[in-house]
């Protein structure tokens, strides 16, 4: 297994893998980066590596031992997987007084307990306090991994405890021929690559998932005609799409990453695009909207996208984006 | 597996605390006159001692040590259980999960039995600030008169988060954040023990990094040094992700060409490279933060190389003090702002725009610096602008001018008068409440010469607001905060509250339409 299998950050998997073969390995991680960059998969390679009982060569699983197979199902005795129930939820105290609990217990099967928390940033307050007095002094059996998107986004108490490991997103080129390797076709590997910005396991989400593009496609077409429609149509619009949250914050997430597109072009910016594919478009809306409403514009979905995920009302929030959005002539 | 450094080197003596010499000198002072208090609270930022002073202080009073000068002795059998974390009476609650009343309660009930092994039971309370109201209050009669043999304390990094009972029962300790020249020494004291190499320049960057706290830095060094090689300055920067301290000088170079292209390159760069956002754009702050010590001539305070010095000092020249501000005021919103995560890059590349279009509001709008205007001043123009030939600032006009023509360029841009808008209203308020409150339902609709329009939705506020004794403070305000003279009009507008901007509203088209009238077609 080369580089624990992962795609690209050498240097991560360089630093753990001798840490592990020195037997030096800590006793809590905090792995962060965006979203599909590959926290989970490094923390579970890692907890591989510590557990494998036939390793390749020090600090390498071998990826095919009971205990490696199981991690990597995440069905393994000892290693615990905590996590608030969806994506933008809050984790409570109680499945952290949950996860200590099992700490203190001897491991089962494998040399050391894992807890894997994922999403760290949303644990609320009480939770990640909870975890501070096991986090800066576990049982000598227990390793804590845990994934946030920054480091700046988990209480600082809680990152000063942990070794820090900051996944970075990859060269645009290395997720294109990751989903290549994958037998996705070229254009489209292009296409995911920009899309993901440099996250292999967010580009593979979306190729496995038939009808994300097409969905794409459809918002994109709708956000340029949004452009021409009148307030009446806009509020229709929104009333449409705040009926489910989920899809909402998507279609803000992608607002976002368009809008960003036009908004670096129209400052000439020599930056790849998200959007490849709609070069056209982003070329057009750049010469038509001034810099200035592009910027409002950005932070206002940052801070819809924000608002969202605490829980401001979501038909109120994609009306008053809509409000923002640049009127052009037909 | 190997302990985490910051745990091995969890100081074990008075003489190995680094950085709160206050503390420690009360401290080893009472033990010594005998004079312990049954209650401490001990409150600063992470990783700067407070759980290490706490232990220390709880194997002090129970050391066997003759002398008390030399406790802890380290040697005695009760000072070795407290290392090696076996002492009876040494009860460490973490609150943070431990937050009940229940909780509470339970270790009043325990609290009367006499110490089992040492002279005293020592409670130490660590992340206080987690308990719940009602286990504050549980907690305060046994905090204010504890049994003979018990000393509490609390520690906690959120201060305001205690109530002010328990502040007023405990001894108050604040721990402060360690300086970098403190760090750098410490880390040398542990990679010569440990024996490694590290360049000094690695070092500070940890230490700088680390923010004052000891923990984070030893953290760091502990990462760093795991990797095996030596600790230079270029694997430091890799793993921290921090930038090079040379591009930050050419972002700022790209600023004074006004480069937008180049700004935002050498941003994907350095994010390329492996620097984290957030890092960046900290220090793009201490950058034009040096750079306006500089202005203001307290350059010693700057830590930095001579070479770099002389650098900052040229770019010190480049912007006027108030663009500086407003610079730092965009990449501190970069810095602090924890929401923008769905785009990483997303922050920068926005206070990177701003800081570009600084220049052009103040080319053309001398608003004043808050400081200046907060004493309603003569009109603040900053020199620079009232120097630069050219630009339309240097025609402020005189009282008593002739209004200009309508076709006159605007004095300057309505935006700013829209962003000095909070400030004019807050000037008027003590004094002239109800002139406020009519600004508060107009909407400023133009700036054409020196005239600057106001909308008015009701025939009624509008004739009120025209009188003198509206105007004239109004004017007043808008001269103090806006530095220069501007006239009012104030015109109907209808009922949606606002023309198409092609018609203005003092036009025929735009008088039906204020009367209620409907555009059909444009011609």
């Amino acid at each position: 297994m080369e580089n624990w299998n992962i795609v690209g950050h050498e240097w991560a998997v360089e630093l753990l893998q001798k840490q592990v073969a020195q037997g030096s390995a800590r006793h809590a991680y905090l792995f962060t980066g965006p979203p599909g960059v590959g926290k989970r998969t490094l923390a579970l390679r890692l907890a591989q590596a510590l557990s494998c009982t036939s390793p390749l060569m020090p600090g390498v699983p071998c990826g095919r031992c009971r205990n490696c197979r199981q991690i990597e199902a995440g069905n393994h005795v000892d290693l615990l997987i905590v996590q608030s129930e969806r994506v933008g939820a809050i984790l409570k105290v109680d499945a952290v007084r949950e996860a200590r609990r099992l700490l203190n217990l001897k491991p089962l099967q494998a040399s050391y307990r894992f807890a894997l928390f994922l999403r760290f940033e949303e644990a609320n307050d009480s939770a990640a306090n909870a975890l501070l007095k096991t986090l800066e002094e576990a049982p000598s059996h227990a390793i804590l991994l845990l994934t946030a998107n920054s480091p700046e986004q988990v209480l600082p108490t809680i990152a000063s405890r942990c070794e820090i490991i900051r996944l970075r997103p990859l060269p645009l080129s290395l997720v294109e021929s990751f989903l290549l390797d994958r037998g996705i076709e070229a254009e489209k590997a292009q296409l995911l690559a920009h899309l993901s910005g440099g996250c292999p396991g967010y580009a593979l989400r979306l190729a496995q998932d038939a009808q994300a593009l097409a969905k794409r496609q459809e918002h994109l077409s709708e956000l340029h005609r949004l452009l021409y429609a009148s307030h009446r149509e806009r509020f229709a619009y929104a009333e449409e799409i705040a009926k489910d949250k989920e899809t909402l914050r998507e279609l803000f997430l992608l607002w976002l990453s368009y809008w960003r597109d036009v908004f670096l072009h129209s400052l000439q910016a020599d930056l790849p695009l998200m959007h490849v594919d709609r070069r056209m478009d982003v070329e057009f809306l750049a010469g038509q909207i001034s810099s200035a409403s592009l910027q409002s514009l950005l932070r206002a979905l940052e801070r819809a996208i924000y608002r969202l995920d605490v829980g401001v009302n979501p038909r109120l929030l994609a009306e008053s984006i809509l409000l923002l959005w640049p009127h052009l002539n037909p | 597996m190997a302990q985490a450094l910051y745990r091995t080197y969890r100081p074990q003596g008075w003489e190995e605390v680094v950085g709160q010499e206050h503390i420690v000198r009360t401290l080893r002072n009472a033990l010594q006159a005998d004079r312990i208090a049954h209650a401490y609270l001990f409150a600063g930022p992470r990783g700067t001692g407070k759980t290490t002073l706490a232990r220390l202080l709880a194997k002090a009073v129970n050391c066997l040590n003759a002398e008390p000068r030399a406790r802890p002795c380290n040697a005695c059998e009760n000072c070795r259980a407290v290392n090696e974390g076996r002492f009876m009476d040494l009860i460490e609650i973490d609150a943070a999960s431990n937050t009940s009343v229940e909780d509470v309660r339970e270790l009043r009930d325990k609290i009367n039995f006499a110490p089992s092994q040492g002279k005293y039971k020592v409670y130490i309370i660590d992340e206080v600030h987690m308990l719940s109201t009602a286990a504050f209050n549980a907690l305060l009669k046994t905090l204010e008169e504890p049994p003979r043999h018990v000393i509490f304390v609390l520690a906690t990094t959120e201060i305001h988060k205690i109530p002010a009972t328990v502040l007023s029962r405990c001894q108050r300790h604040e721990f402060r954040r360690l300086s970098v020249a403190e760090i750098v020494g410490q880390l040398q004291r542990i990679v010569e023990k440990e024996g490694w190499q590290a360049e000094e320049e690695a070092l500070t960057l940890i230490a700088r990094q680390a923010g004052g706290s000891l923990r984070d830095a030893i953290s760091l060094l502990d990462q760093l040094a795991s990797s095996g090689s030596p600790l230079t300055l270029v694997l430091a920067q890799n793993i921290l992700g921090t930038a090079t301290q040379s591009s930050v000088f050419e972002l700022i170079e790209a600023f004074h060409q006004q480069e937008t292209a180049r700004a935002l390159g050498i941003i994907r760069r350095v994010l390329d490279s492996g620097a984290d956002p957030r890092a960046f754009a900290r220090q793009v702050v201490d950058h034009l933060r040096s750079l306006l010590l500089i202005q203001f001539g307290n350059e010693d305070q700057i830590e930095a190389t001579p070479d770099m010095k002389e650098q900052m000092r040229r770019q010190a020249q480049f912007f006027p003090t108030s663009r500086l501000l407003q610079m730092i005021k965009s990449f501190n919103n970069a810095a602090v702002d924890t929401r923008g995560s769905w785009l990483p890059s997303l922050n920068l590349e926005l206070a990177v725009a701003e800081a570009l279009e600084a220049p052009l509001a103040e080319a053309t709008s001398p608003l004043p610096l808050r400081h200046s205007s907060g004493r309603g001043a003569a009109p603040a123009v900053p020199p620079e602008a009232q120097a630069a030939p050219g630009t339309p600032t240097v025609a402020a006009p005189e009282a008593g001018t002739p209004p200009p023509a309508a076709a006159q360029p605007p004095i300057l841009p309505l935006e700013t008068i829209l962003r000095a808008w909070p400030e004019i209203r807050k000037r008027l308020r003590p004094q002239h409440p109800s002139t406020d409150g009519l600004l508060n339902s107009s909407r400023p609709m133009e700036v054409r010469g020196n005239e600057l329009i106001l909308g008015f939705k009701s025939e009624t506020v509008r004739a009120l607001m025209d009188r003198p004794e509206h105007l004239e403070p109004a004017k007043r305000a808008f001269r103090e905060v806006l530095g220069i003279e501007l006239n009012l009009r104030c015109v109907l507008v209808n009922a949606q509250g606002k023309l198409p901007p092609h018609i203005p509203p003092d036009s025929m088209v735009g008088e039906a339409l204020q009367q209620g009238g409907k555009l059909v077609d444009q011609k």
